[in-house]
């Protein structure tokens, strides 16, 4: 008898302690500090890491400068970056203890899968986000949801509209089925292609993100490439293809290619053939809003995790920071103790009512109410044909 | 012609696959637990080049220096992580195994940051065109190491003695032991050699594709671990057979449109498929159970 | 059910601690939910934990005492989440996102991963030990990569599939009632002549064989069970989530899983419970502590944690230490001292192997 009240007094007392870690941990949250918190979740370890860092990185910095000039009439803003490792299980944790560490508004999720869990826990408690990069038409579906970035589906649509110009008879397309961004760009586009070009098509998943000898035999004869993905694979892909495919060949990418000359230890210039893209952001920019980003990051963090992803979260936190002014001088009060729900409601009206900004990725970006961004997509070259 | 090419790459992938399932089968051989971790000492050994290529600029002193690199690194684990459960359950060491994957994983992160280096002076370019079809040096070369290995470690395994005593410890670790084998030395050699079985293997898949980062072993880890089984797992013939077997299929695969985004769904099938035929693998020995 | 065998003294209460633990645990964080006391942080954790007790005492199972070793419990989970997902969906329209509605998810979900739970079972009468283990990891790659590229009509491609969720305030405990059910249909199966017989199978499968043990019938049922419970999990799952992703369940998963399992030792059901329980609490708090900069951090913790758990549970040179510094020597000192300071994680599994 003695055996089982031990055990049982055992076994309450660890239940007490779980009990006592539920109620311990919920005494650190932020209070009285003058600040606003801003949510982000993200890949910061794991396969798509360098995405995550990036905005992490950048958002950093850019509330690290509204703080030192003064923040928002003298109320700081406070990142708080979590972890999701691109898995959208994770997503709903990370939210839930960014709320209660006191999150008024959000950057939202980094990649796309996470960030539909994201919005759908976010439209329940009302709270702002406005998404750096992640792309997929569905993520703002909610009125609460923005999107900094193109949407793939505009991208793939536009990008279509581009290449049936071209007036050419065949061409090549390489994307990643697994991947929302390139699946949602390619379907779009294959919808928006003339009837009339023939395509030839080779794709790689997950499994298989390095070696490309199969995908590059199959599209060795196109003079078009149409590749929807990252620059990480596209380098892969073209210092791999050297010599197999035409030198004169152009290749065509998304905003996914950003970054793609500055991809450590990629070689751009001993690429033969064109490189183009259609995207937001030029991270060769030397001047302008863009060019001293740019400068300012490879200053702080190098410029190995420069990306579009960073530039794109930069003027997200800006763009939020620009909006609070805006409605402060609409009338409204913004502090750092209205709740997350009433500062979303303000910054939809922004959003919504017209509220424009100029920054990294764009000049004179608005909105339009069902969250997609209204900005010019910019046809960059980013090396032509060696000569 | 266009699939003799496609064959050609699908051996040439299949020979990574091949001297990478090597290492596991050894191990699984002679240790008899899986070594979840073997695909991250080829991440290791990636890393371990670059840094020598930073350093000294040559790729040969690097492939030589990441070789005893991993060949140190595979000791280590075994004498820190691995020994101390021998004579535990196969579970316990096979759970170890995943947090030294994990561990190998997370510090490459914090050491060499998040995105991916390329190592272009490991890159082999150009090829032979042989009639209209053009294949590369890389290729080439993955072939004739994967041969070259093949045979090598078939004569270590068959004529000299540390070799015959391995084998002995596969068959019968307790009679071997009995037979004056050490068999804890020859576990470590074990190691030893599949960890620079890894090194290589992460050589050949940079030369191909020279990208770098701290998940490059894993997916080709499995694959590997699927080919050995496929193969018979144990048997060094095996793991060659099943690698090829694993690589072709894989080439074939993603050459035909239709198929392509299910790729990683055929090649596990064929697993399954070779193992409802001849349920120990291709090659592999079917032991029979004594009550 | 626990009243009447609480009275029967000590013999009976032994076998039904862990019911009424867990029991008493949900009611009392469902009457802090409802009550509005819980944070929504961790009614997510509690989610988090149910599931995971699920999955962890159903694979316990198959691994633990049928001996088999499976890599592929998240390939069934897989199948529950989307079949059972997309039964809510479908009816979702026609009963409302009510208890009806998940119940027949539920029960379509749970089902339809026994049926696949069956169909690998017959491989595991032909395969042993680590050909099987290979086999259920191709099973479940193959289950992930076909729902995400069959037409995204039918299971949302690779944006995932959209599922009802669940009011967070009330799935836990619904979660929790589950892993009751579970718990009680595994645990009697195992503790009948059955469950000898499943026991005896991984013992020595020549010698039951031989001693009239239907050896086919019992592999086939420990598996059914096992991925029928996996299934119903990844129902809930699909409950939590507004989207089922198939990223989720790719074989990092299922070896998570089978990490809780060995954690609280081979052939221990409240080990596996106190496992999973531990496993996932300490992921979810590295994730949220560790944010940021450090968050490069949390699987160097997790792997530094788990090997010298692992070692310290089960490296032979370390027996007589074990002895000395286990749970039962540990709290009794505890208890001496009267000290409410602990490290439960490391020796409260080993304390607990002999449910």
């Amino acid at each position: 008898m003695k055996k089982v009240m031990t055990k049982i007094l055992l076994l309450c007392l660890s239940l007490i302690m779980v009990a006592g870690c539920f109620v311990a941990c919920g005494e650190d949250d932020a209070e009285g500090a003058n600040e606003i918190v801003i949510g982000l979740s993200g890949p910061l370890t794991g396969d798509a890491a360098v995405y995550g860092v990036a905005v992490r990185n950048a958002a950093q910095m850019a509330v690290d400068e509204i703080n030192a000039a003064g923040g928002l009439n003298g109320i700081n803003f406070k990142l708080i970056a979590t972890d999701d490792q691109h898995d959208a299980s994770k997503v709903a944790t990370n939210y839930a203890s960014m709320v209660d560490k006191g999150m008024q508004v959000s950057l939202g999720c980094v990649t796309s899968n996470p960030c539909l869990e994201f919005a759908a826990l976010s439209k329940d408690d009302n709270i702002f986000f406005l998404t750096p990069s992640a792309s997929a038409n569905d993520v703002v579906l909610e009125d609460n949801a923005y999107q900094m970035c193109f949407a793939d589906g505009n991208q793939g649509s536009v990008a279509a509209d581009y290449v049936n110009g071209l007036g050419l008879e065949k061409i090549g397309i390489f994307y990643k089925s697994d991947d929302p961004y390139s699946q949602g760009i390619y379907e779009q586009f294959k919808a928006g292609l003339s009837t009339s070009i023939a395509t030839v098509e080779a794709v790689f998943t997950d499994a298989n993100t390095t070696d490309f000898t199969t995908q590059i035999e199959t599209l060795k004869e196109c003079s078009f490439i149409f590749m929807p993905i990252y620059y990480t694979p596209a380098s892969l892909f073209m210092t791999q293809a050297k010599g197999k495919v035409a030198d004169n060949a152009t290749y065509y990418g998304c905003d996914g290619f950003d970054g793609i000359e500055s991809a450590e230890g990629f070689d751009i210039a001993a690429i033969p053939q064109k490189i183009s893209m259609l995207s937001h952001f030029n991270s060769k920019a030397t001047e302008g809003k863009a060019g001293e980003f740019i400068t300012k990051y490879n200053e702080k963090y190098g410029k190995e995790t420069l990306n579009q992803f960073g530039a794109s979260a930069y003027d997200c936190v800006y763009a939020i920071y620009g909006a609070m002014k805006a409605a402060i001088e609409d009338g409204e009060t913004i502090t750092a103790e209205t709740s997350a729900s009433d500062i979303c409601e303000i910054l939809k009206k922004q959003f919504n009512g017209g509220y424009s900004y100029s920054g990294n990725t764009g000049d004179n970006i608005k909105w339009q109410s069902n969250g997609y961004v209204d900005k010019t997509a910019i046809a960059y070259v980013i090396k032509d044909v060696n000569a | 012609m266009d699939f003799l090419v496609t064959l050609i790459n699908g051996l040439s992938s299949g020979g990574t696959y091949a001297i990478i399932a090597l290492g596991y089968t050894m191990v699984y051989g002679i240790a008899k637990m899986l070594n979840f971790a073997h695909g991250d000492i080829i991440m290791v050994g990636g890393y371990a080049m670059y840094v020598t290529l930073m350093a000294m600029g040559h790729p040969v002193i690097a492939v030589c220096a990441a070789a005893v690199f991993c060949m140190i690194l595979g000791i280590v684990i075994e004498k820190v992580a691995y020994k101390p459960l021998r004579g535990a359950s196969p579970l316990a060491v096979l759970i170890t195994a995943i947090g030294v994957s994990f561990l190998l994983q997370s510090l490459a992160q914090i050491i060499f940051g998040s995105s991916p280096k390329m190592p272009l002076k490991l890159q082999i370019s150009g090829a032979v065109t042989i009639g209209a079809m053009r294949i590369d040096y890389s290729t080439i070369l993955t072939l004739a190491v994967t041969v070259i290995i093949m045979v090598a470690l078939s004569v270590f395994v068959k004529y000299s003695k540390t070799g015959r005593a391995m084998v002995a410890v596969s068959e019968d670790r307790d009679a071997a032991l009995l037979m004056g084998i050490n068999t804890n030395r020859i576990i470590t050699i074990t190691f030893a050699i599949g960890s620079v079985l890894a090194a290589v293997a992460g050589y050949l898949m940079l030369c191909k594709a020279p990208s770098l980062s701290n998940t490059l072993g894993s997916m080709p880890g499995i694959k590997a671990f699927t080919a050995a089984v496929i193969g018979g797992i144990g048997s060094i013939p095996g793991a060659m057979v099943g690698g090829l077997l694993l690589g072709v299929v894989e080439c074939i695969s993603y050459s035909i449109p239709a198929l392509a985004p299910f790729t990683d769904a055929v090649e596990f099938s064929i697993l399954i498929i070779v193992l409802l035929v001849k349920p120990s693998g291709i090659l592999g020995k079917m032991r029979r159970e004594k009550v | 059910m626990s009243k009447k065998t609480v009275g029967l003294g000590r013999f009976q209460l032994k076998y039904h601690l862990n019911y009424i633990i867990i029991a008493v645990a949900a009611i009392v964080f469902a009457v802090m939910s409802l009550t509005g006391n819980i944070k929504h942080s961790d009614t997510v954790l509690l989610e988090k934990i149910a599931i995971a007790i699920m999955l962890a005492t159903s694979l316990g199972m198959v691994v633990g005492f049928l001996g088999e070793l499976s890599l592929g419990h998240a390939g069934f989970m897989c199948v529950g989440a989307y079949l059972g997902g997309k039964t809510a969906a479908l009816l979702e329209p026609v009963l409302g996102n009510g208890i009806l509605t998940l119940l027949i998810a539920v029960v379509v979900g749970g089902l339809a991963a026994a049926v696949f739970g069956m169909i690998i079972g017959l491989p595991a009468l032909r395969l042993r030990g680590d050909y099987l283990a290979i086999v259920t990891l191709a099973f479940g790659e193959i289950m992930r990569s076909m729902v995400m590229n069959v037409p995204s009509t039918l299971f949302g491609g690779t944006l995932g599939l959209q599922t009802p969720r669940y009011d967070k305030k009330y799935l836990f405990i619904i979660a929790f009632a589950f892993v009751l059910i579970a718990l009680a249909v595994i645990q009697n199966l195992l503790r009948s002549k059955h469950g000898r017989a499943i026991t005896s199978i991984r013992d020595n499968e020549i010698a039951a064989r031989a001693s009239g043990i239907n050896v086919t019938k019992y592999k086939l049922v420990v598996f059914t069970i096992s991925s029928l419970f996996a299934g119903i999990a990844g129902v809930l799952y699909s409950y939590t989530q507004s989207r089922v992703q198939s990223a989720n369940f790719d074989y990092n998963y299922s070896i998570e899983i089978l990490v809780m399992v060995v954690l609280g030792g081979i052939g221990s059901i409240n080990g596996s419970i106190i496992a999973a329980t531990l496993v996932t609490y300490l992921n979810v708090k590295l994730q949220t502590i560790l944010t940021g900069d450090l968050a490069v951090l949390q699987n160097l913790f997790y792997a530094i944690i788990l090997i010298i758990i692992v070692i310290y549970n089960n490296a032979p040179a370390l027996k007589h230490f074990r002895e000395k510094y286990n749970f039962k020597a540990l709290t009794a000192r505890l208890l001496k001292k009267r000290s409410a300071k602990a490290e439960p994680a490391a020796p409260e599994t080993d304390g607990k192997e002999e449910a």
